[in-house]
């Protein structure tokens, strides 16, 4: 029975026109933001620019992020990007009072003439630069409980901030040298067997359209029974309610994992012709298990979202709840876009081929993300299952919907 | 002109108040995740072309939403008021609504101490939320599907954010933060080509 609903929702997505807008956007999408993908070089002695490194030793993070926050104590105002838009947080008067005792157990300064003292003689009269204030971090001072103290002032200015766990790498950049960028490139083809490098760069891609497409193909499939007026069709058939959404919902990421799959191999043949003739072993399935690992859980919770939401209301709420959740996170996520920095973010991003070193000390972070979104849809499409079997029962079905009888009579 | 008071008065009561509510309640959250008091310009103008002007899909995109049943399009088109006629009084009060609450929005952001251009931000942000409403009304018509409505420009904002000034040239919705308004002008009069070959299309199905 499951196998014969599956079939049937396959061939019935690929009658739908919204899904053929979503493979059209899909390619187009690609061919505009990776069509022009090279496979990158060994870099050369002597070139002119290596790219960015973020990140350092600890003391650096240390040094660095500390002079963020005294700069910004002195300033009053603290800069965040709670979804990648600029937000000004001044603290309250407790609060600024605890930033202060964090600076004081972090650096040894106290008060805020004592800082500008301090920032004064090591600068040698030298006017203040934002986010660069030369301060000593104590000796003493143990990198988990510096982390810590960073992400007690973050919680304090309502996240987004320079002190937020996922962000104190990034708060250490530097021109990449020679030796770097070797290191980079040598990690591409050993370790990440060049194939590795370029499917995290394009689940990156790929996974921001997929955090929003799937969404619009599970509203328009929970909808188009009532449209066509087959629900209560369906409701009196033998099919169980687990067969039918299950088998919607199994079509669906079928359906939209297929021209995703496709897609990749177009950066795979790229890579295996860049291998061709030179000694790099490439991993051919690489595309193929960073799709299911990175882009599947994520193309899971977007439909999953669309299924509950529209089994519930009937209308087309799941697109606007899932554009908010799309919105939220993709412009959160600006800051760790080069990867290491996953989260819990919705979308994980890795906008770069290279930072292996980022991605492979990282991936168990990253596992556990992608676990949770993936236990998170099945949890929502059984709920959604819960729904359904109410509704053909009669239970919940009040005119079609919820709320339905809550509505106001009116002449019209 | 009172036949049309009669349908500006039914669709306030019957189909903008939701979509409203959920407008209003996306500019009243704003500040939990923007900054909205003392921006300089170009921040300004990011808040109102990246978050204010999404209110464009929201508002106009579910203009034909009332009729999505065929049948009672055709116990419409029976009557005497021609069909494009409702759908432009419709399109029209969206319209006016986006305008009044971009106009609120922005006078808080200038009470809050952000540097604006007024006249210009409002026009600006105005012509974007056409042009995004406008390829809402424009999908939902030539596709018959509210769900095609939406999904065109939310790809449209994607695609500004991606390569966005490479590929839309004249139609980039983010130029006010680079200073540049020729764009506005081009996407307000594309917004109002596509909402009316969207009515007209529709009035035909």
């Amino acid at each position: 029975m499951f196998l014969n609903l599956l079939a049937k929702e396959c061939r019935q997505i690929a009658k739908s026109m919204i899904y053929w807008l979503i493979v059209g956007i899909l390619v187009i999408f690609y061919f505009s933001q990776l069509g022009g993908m090279s496979i990158a070089e060994k870099p050369e002695p002597g070139q002119e620019n290596y790219g960015l490194a973020y990140g350092g030793d600890e003391k650096d993070v240390m040094d660095s992020t500390l002079g963020y926050l005294v700069s910004e104590y002195m300033n009053g105002k603290y800069a965040t990007y709670p979804i990648g838009f600029y937000k000004a947080v001044t603290p309250s008067e407790a609060d600024e009072k605890r930033i202060g005792e964090i600076i004081e157990q972090t650096t040894g300064l106290s008060g805020g003439e004592n800082i500008a003292d301090a920032i004064e003689e090591a600068q040698g009269g030298a006017q203040i630069v934002y986010g660069s204030s030369p301060v000593q971090v104590k000796e003493d001072l143990d990198y988990e409980e510096f982390k810590k103290l960073m992400q007690e002032v973050d919680d304090m200015l309502g996240g987004g901030s320079n002190y937020a766990a996922d962000s104190l790498e990034s708060n250490v950049s530097s021109p990449k040298t020679y030796e770097q960028a070797l290191e980079d490139y040598n990690n591409l083809i050993e370790k990440d067997h060049l194939t590795g490098g370029y499917a995290r760069l394009f689940c990156d891609y790929m996974g921001i359209l997929l955090g929003i497409l799937p969404v619009f193909l599970a509203v328009t499939r929970g909808l188009r029974d009532r449209r066509s007026k087959m629900q209560e069709l369906i409701a009196c058939r033998k099919a169980s309610s687990v067969s039918i959404i299950a088998s919607r919902y199994a079509a669906m990421l079928i359906m939209l994992m297929v021209p995703v799959l496709l897609l990749s191999c177009i950066p795979l043949v790229q890579c295996i012709q860049a291998a061709s003739g030179t000694a790099i072993r490439i991993d051919y399935l690489a595309f193929a298990k960073y799709s299911l690992g990175w882009l599947l859980p994520t193309t899971m919770t977007a439909a999953a979202v669309g299924l509950v939401l529209t089994e519930l209301t009937d209308t087309a709420l799941g697109v606007l709840v899932q554009i908010v959740w799309w919105f939220l996170t993709v412009f959160s996520s600006m800051g760790s876009m080069h990867g290491g920095a996953y989260g819990w973010s919705f979308i994980p991003r890795h906008n770069t081929v290279y930072n292996y070193m980022g991605f492979h000390e990282n991936f168990w972070e990253l596992a556990a993300n992608r676990g949770l979104y993936a236990t998170l849809s099945i949890v929502l499409a059984v709920f959604s299952i819960f729904i359904y079997s109410l509704k053909r029962k009669g239970r919940l079905d009040i005119r079609g919907k919820i709320l339905g009888n809550l509505k106001r009579k009116h002449k019209a | 002109m009172a036949k049309y008071l009669e349908i500006l008065k039914e669709n306030t009561k019957h189909n903008i108040p939701v979509h409203t509510a959920i407008a209003v309640i996306l500019l009243c959250f704003s500040p939990l995740v923007l900054g909205v008091s003392n921006l300089p310009y170009e921040d300004t103008a990011k808040v109102l072309e990246r978050y204010v002007a999404l209110l464009g899909i929201i508002l106009l995109t579910p203009v034909f939403l009332p009729e999505q049943n065929p049948d009672l399009r055709d116990l419409i088109r029976s009557k005497y008021t021609k069909i494009t006629a409702v759908y432009s009084i419709r399109v029209l009060e969206a319209a006016v609504l986006l305008a009044f609450l971009l106009g609120v929005y922005i006078a808080v952001l200038h009470y809050n101490g952000c540097e604006i251009h007024a006249f210009r931000y409002f026009g600006g942000t105005l012509g974007e939320m056409l042009f995004m409403g406008g390829l809402g009304i424009f999908s939902f018509a030539l596709t018959d599907n509210l769900i095609a409505g939406y999904m065109v420009p939310v790809f449209y904002y994607i695609v500004a954010f991606g390569s966005g000034a490479k590929y839309l040239k004249v139609f980039y919705p983010f130029s006010m933060g680079i200073g540049s308004y020729d764009e506005k002008i081009w996407l307000f009069a594309g917004g109002l080509v596509l909402i009316a070959a969207g009515i007209f299309i529709r009035g035909r199905k």
